[in-house]
């Protein structure tokens, strides 16, 4: 409810001791209120006694008057002889002088003299019989609809003539005088049983709001006689009900008397007055001094708060310990905790930022530069290099990991030392970032040259020099692109141009095509297979000695409905990276099997050639199947291999490669010379033939270099008895110059480009057992047809 | 603090050794016998003429401060004498209507008389002693007389068919009396009739 623990204390504190204060007020406000009450029903009690004694004291009087009167003989002879107008004269005259409202005389007859107002019957008779009935009945009654105190004297003339009446209304002025008797300022009313036997006042007295509680107070007040507390117009009263005689008998009248408790309270205000004034100066002096208190006891949480906030936002705090006390060992607490954390924060952020081996900033620190860099972009662009180390895996290899790690650190330095603003992390193993600005992309390469210039200088570790060279990748940064993208592009760009064997290359993001892509390209293949989208192209393989094609190489295509002709390099090495190249590969196989067996039905036996990739060499499954394949078509097939893909699993490999020569399936080993020609493994090969790599074969006219490397390619070859098949033969002088070195077979444009099944039987059947030099003739115009 | 009450009466109507006397006995309703209940009795042939005369004096007299008898049956025109045994005064008075009198202040064995004339129950006060009451019965028959403490009383010579009356202070009728009438026929137990009596109030003794 309240967030400052300040006022907490103070209103916790005041409203306590308001509580108890109120508590005390309420006891003595009781107290004070029971006791004026009891000393005003007390007062009320002896009160009501005294009224009934005035009471009586003025029926006494009335009595007296009328006695007096009754026994006079003047009045006794004129009532005797009926002497109407003395009676009234002395009627009138004692009225007069005893003050009365009503005096009258009724005779034995019942007939009434001296009453203006003449009386019905029946109240005449209740009259009558009343008086007749107690020598000095007295009582109240009602005359003419109003009520009158009643006292009534025998006229004895001598024997009983009549009654002497005498009536005092119960009115205002009579309460009023009744009230100025009383030694407390007392309230007197006449309440009256009415026809249906509820109390209600005489003369309609306003203060009683509610008929009910009047009536039901008055009953219950005849009953038990005791002064209580009613609610009147005029607020709480102590009221006490006297029943009042009536006239012939019985109660149906009652004189209540009472008497305001606010005026019973009165002397009681300056008592309350002083207690409430007490209790209010005492919270004020609660709520000063817990203020006080709650001001000293908070202020150095409220500094440990404060300091808290300001460590939350990663401020620098301290709390001064100014006292002894638990909060005094908190602050102290608290500062040694706030310099702890922020240690712990800083290795924290450290490591988060810092590569563990080298203590270079990491990938997630460059990403920072590039983002501090870009927010700070004047107009130039922010350029992210990604710097390969070349040869680090070797150089690692020979000098170990610290050193490789120290080799990284001084490159690092290095390149911060020349340049100030440098902004080098780890990228990964080998790679380190750089972060720069440049006016555009030409001037960033111009930089990253530079830093190319800037490890011409061998680098010192441990007292040696180590030559190390940078292979560069670029990318800069473009609107709405993630810096997460640029890094990695940049990345990809050392990849490109290690790739492409450049020594500083651009992010070529045609090249590299789009991953998500890829993953697309890769299902449409798979989909392409089953729906015959994708096929085989034969190229021939053209026997110098034979002077005929006796083999083919089975190509796959794949032409999609969207995309086009997709690049064979680009599927397949997909397949490769995806695990798809075995279906590919069982699919051309049972293609190249299916167009053997074709061509074979059509009369030209020929070897098919398939593509086996490095990845299935070691395939102990896929070597069943194929073999199963094969033999069972007694197929002409033969596997083209590259010797680097034997490297990764050799004895697996070698074993198989034997398996499929038992089978009698023949091993080419595809593409020699352009890869790691390995002679070790040439010769544990158990390969039938080998395919010249086309980059030596197409340059063989014009160079000297080439054509010594390809007839010693074939020396060695035929030595180890293997046959040579040239690739890329696009011209008759290749040819020419291929026979001359004992070559066996040719393959190229010159022969023949990759072409469907169909294309190619017409081309076997245009072409059977022909001589070279007709060949080439032919080839010469087929190549002007299909190019 | 008085109260009326009533109370049953009851005549016992007795005949006497003589067949023309007239026997009345005044009961209350209770039983009790009412004293000094005057009754008297009218033949519906009319009062024999001549002068009334009864054998108890015309007198009534004031002994400690209270008069005797305390009923006196007196013919129409009789003077009764009012002789003053006491010490002290007395203003004896009467306000009946045609028999209205005053005697002042007379004196110890003073005697002052007054004549009445009208037949009628006059009652008899004393101005200065309310207490003291009495009632002079002027009667114009010979047939008179007060009942005894046994409420019985006999009216010699009362024969033949008529009516009497019974007068008593206290009794609840119109001018205190109840007349019934009679036949010739005299019952050995006489006749007899219930009236109410109102309690006596002690201001009239």
């Amino acid at each position: 409810m309240f967030s400052r623990l300040q006022t907490k204390i103070v209103v916790l504190f005041a409203g306590l001791f308001a509580i108890a204060m109120l508590v005390a007020g309420m006891v003595v406000y009781a107290r004070i209120s029971e006791n004026a009450a009891r000393t005003v029903r007390g007062e009320l009690q002896s009160s009501g006694v005294v009224f009934d004694r005035i009471w009586d004291l003025r029926a006494r009087q009335l009595r007296d008057g009328a006695s007096l009167l009754a026994r006079d003989f003047g009045f006794r002879e004129a009532v005797a002889t009926r002497d109407d107008a003395t009676m009234r004269s002395a009627l009138d005259n004692l009225r007069d002088r005893l003050d009365l409202h009503l005096a009258f005389i009724v005779d034995m007859d019942g007939a009434i003299t001296g009453l203006d107002a003449p009386m019905d019957e029946a109240r005449a008779t209740a009259l009558w019989t009343a008086l007749d009935s107690d020598e000095n009945a007295a009582g109240v009654t009602v005359i003419a609809d109003q009520t009158y105190q009643v006292i009534s004297a025998p006229i004895m003339s001598p024997t009983l003539a009549g009654w002497v009446v005498f009536a005092t209304r119960l009115d205002a002025a009579e309460m009023a005088r009744l009230e100025e008797l009383s030694a407390i300022p007392l309230k007197a009313t006449v309440v009256r049983r009415d026809a249906a036997g509820a109390w209600t006042p005489v003369k309609g007295d306003a203060a009683f709001a509610n008929p009910g509680r009047l009536s039901g107070f008055i009953e219950a007040g005849l009953k038990h006689g005791v002064a209580r507390e009613l609610d009147t117009r005029g607020g709480r009263v102590i009221a006490l009900a006297k029943p009042l005689r009536e006239l012939g008998g019985g109660t149906e009248s009652a004189l209540l008397l009472r008497y305001p408790l606010a005026q019973a309270m009165a002397p009681y205000q300056p008592i309350l007055f002083a207690v409430v004034i007490v209790g209010l100066l005492g919270i004020g002096v609660v709520i000063a001094g817990s203020w006080i208190l709650a001001r000293r006891l908070t202020r150095p949480i409220m500094a440990l708060d404060a300091a808290a906030q300001r460590l939350r936002q990663g401020g620098d705090v301290s709390v001064p310990v100014e006292t002894n006390d638990e909060i005094g060992r908190l602050a102290g607490t608290f500062n040694t905790m706030a310099a702890e954390i922020r240690v712990r924060e800083r290795t924290i952020t450290h490591l988060a930022l810092h590569d563990a081996e080298s203590n270079l900033p990491n990938r997630v620190a460059l990403k920072q530069f590039v983002d501090a860099s870009v927010k700070a972009s004047d107009g130039r662009i922010t350029v992210v290099a990604a710097l390969g180390v070349d040869r680090f895996h070797q150089v690692r290899a020979a000098i170990g990991y610290t050193l490789a790690n120290d080799l990284l650190r001084e490159i690092a330095e290095r390149l911060g030392r020349r340049h100030a603003s440098a902004r080098i992390a780890r990228l990964a193993t080998s790679v380190l970032g750089f972060v720069y600005e440049a006016r555009d992309i030409a001037e960033a390469q111009t930089f990253a040259a530079a830093l190319q210039a800037d490890l011409d200088q061998p680098i010192r570790l441990n007292g040696d020099s180590v030559d190390a060279s940078l292979t560069i990748g670029i990318a800069a940064c473009s609107p709405g692109q993630s810096t997460e993208a640029i890094v990695d592009r940049a990345s990809i760009a050392l990849d490109q141009a290690r790739a492409t064997r450049r020594k500083i290359a651009v992010f070529d993001a045609d090249a590299y095509g789009d991953p998500a892509r890829n993953l697309s390209l890769t299902s449409d293949l798979m989909t392409a297979m089953a729906a015959g989208g994708t096929s085989i192209h034969l190229q021939p393989k053209y026997d110098l000695r034979r002077g005929l094609v006796t083999g083919a190489e089975a190509l796959v295509r794949w032409r999609d409905p969207r995309r086009g002709m997709v690049p064979p390099d680009l599927f397949i090495g997909m397949a490769e990276e995806t695990g798809h190249i075995r279906a590919l590969t069982d699919w051309v196989l049972a293609q190249a099997v299916k167009t053997q067996l074709m061509l074979r039905e059509d009369g030209h036996d020929l070897t098919i050639a398939v593509n086996i990739s490095g990845r299935l060499m070691d395939d102990q499954d896929f070597a069943e199947r194929a073999i199963d394949l094969v033999r069972g078509a007694r197929a002409d097939i033969c596997f083209e291999i590259t010797e680097t893909a034997v490297i990764d699993n050799p004895d697996v490999a070698l074993r198989i490669i034997d398996q499929y020569a038992a089978a009698g399936i023949g091993i080419s080993i595809d593409d020699y010379g352009s890869g790691l020609s390995s002679l070790a493994y040439l010769k544990q090969i158990r390969a039938n033939e080998l395919k010249i790599d086309k980059t030596f074969v197409l340059c063989l006219a014009h160079g000297h270099r080439d054509a010594l490397l390809v007839k010693s390619t074939i020396d060695l070859a035929h030595s180890l008895g293997l046959k040579v098949t040239a690739e890329g033969v696009e011209t008759a002088e290749a040819l020419a110059v291929l026979q001359t070195m004992g070559c066996d077979l040719a393959q190229g444009y010159f022969i023949g480009r990759p072409m469907p099944v169909g294309d190619f039987v017409t081309f076997m059947r245009g072409a059977p057992l022909t001589a070279a030099s007709a060949l080439a003739a032919d080839i010469a115009e087929s190549g002007t047809r299909t190019s | 603090m008085f109260r009326s009450a009533l109370i049953a009466a009851a005549l016992l109507w007795s005949v006497a050794a003589h067949a023309d006397d007239l026997t009345v006995t005044v009961r209350g309703r209770a039983g009790a016998p009412v004293e000094n209940a005057v009754v008297t009795f009218r033949p519906a042939a009319g009062v024999p003429a001549g002068p009334i005369r009864f054998d108890w004096p015309m007198r009534m007299a004031q002994r400690g401060i209270a008069f005797d008898p305390h009923v006196l049956i007196a013919p129409v025109g009789a003077e009764v004498a009012f002789p003053n045994f006491d010490a002290v005064r007395h203003h004896v008075y009467s306000f009946a209507s045609g028999n209205k009198f005053e005697l002042r202040l007379f004196g110890r064995d003073e005697t002052r008389s007054y004549r009445f004339m009208t037949a009628g129950v006059a009652a008899i006060g004393c101005n200065i002693h309310d207490r003291m009451s009495a009632f002079v019965v002027v009667v114009d028959t010979p047939y008179a007389a007060k009942t005894g403490p046994d409420g019985r009383v006999v009216l010699h010579g009362a024969s033949g068919a008529g009516a009497f009356t019974v007068w008593q202070q206290d009794l609840r009728a119109p001018g205190n009396k109840l007349t019934r009438p009679v036949t010739a026929a005299r019952t050995a137990a006489g006749e007899s009739v219930v009236v109410d009596l109102r309690a006596a109030q002690a201001a009239h003794h």
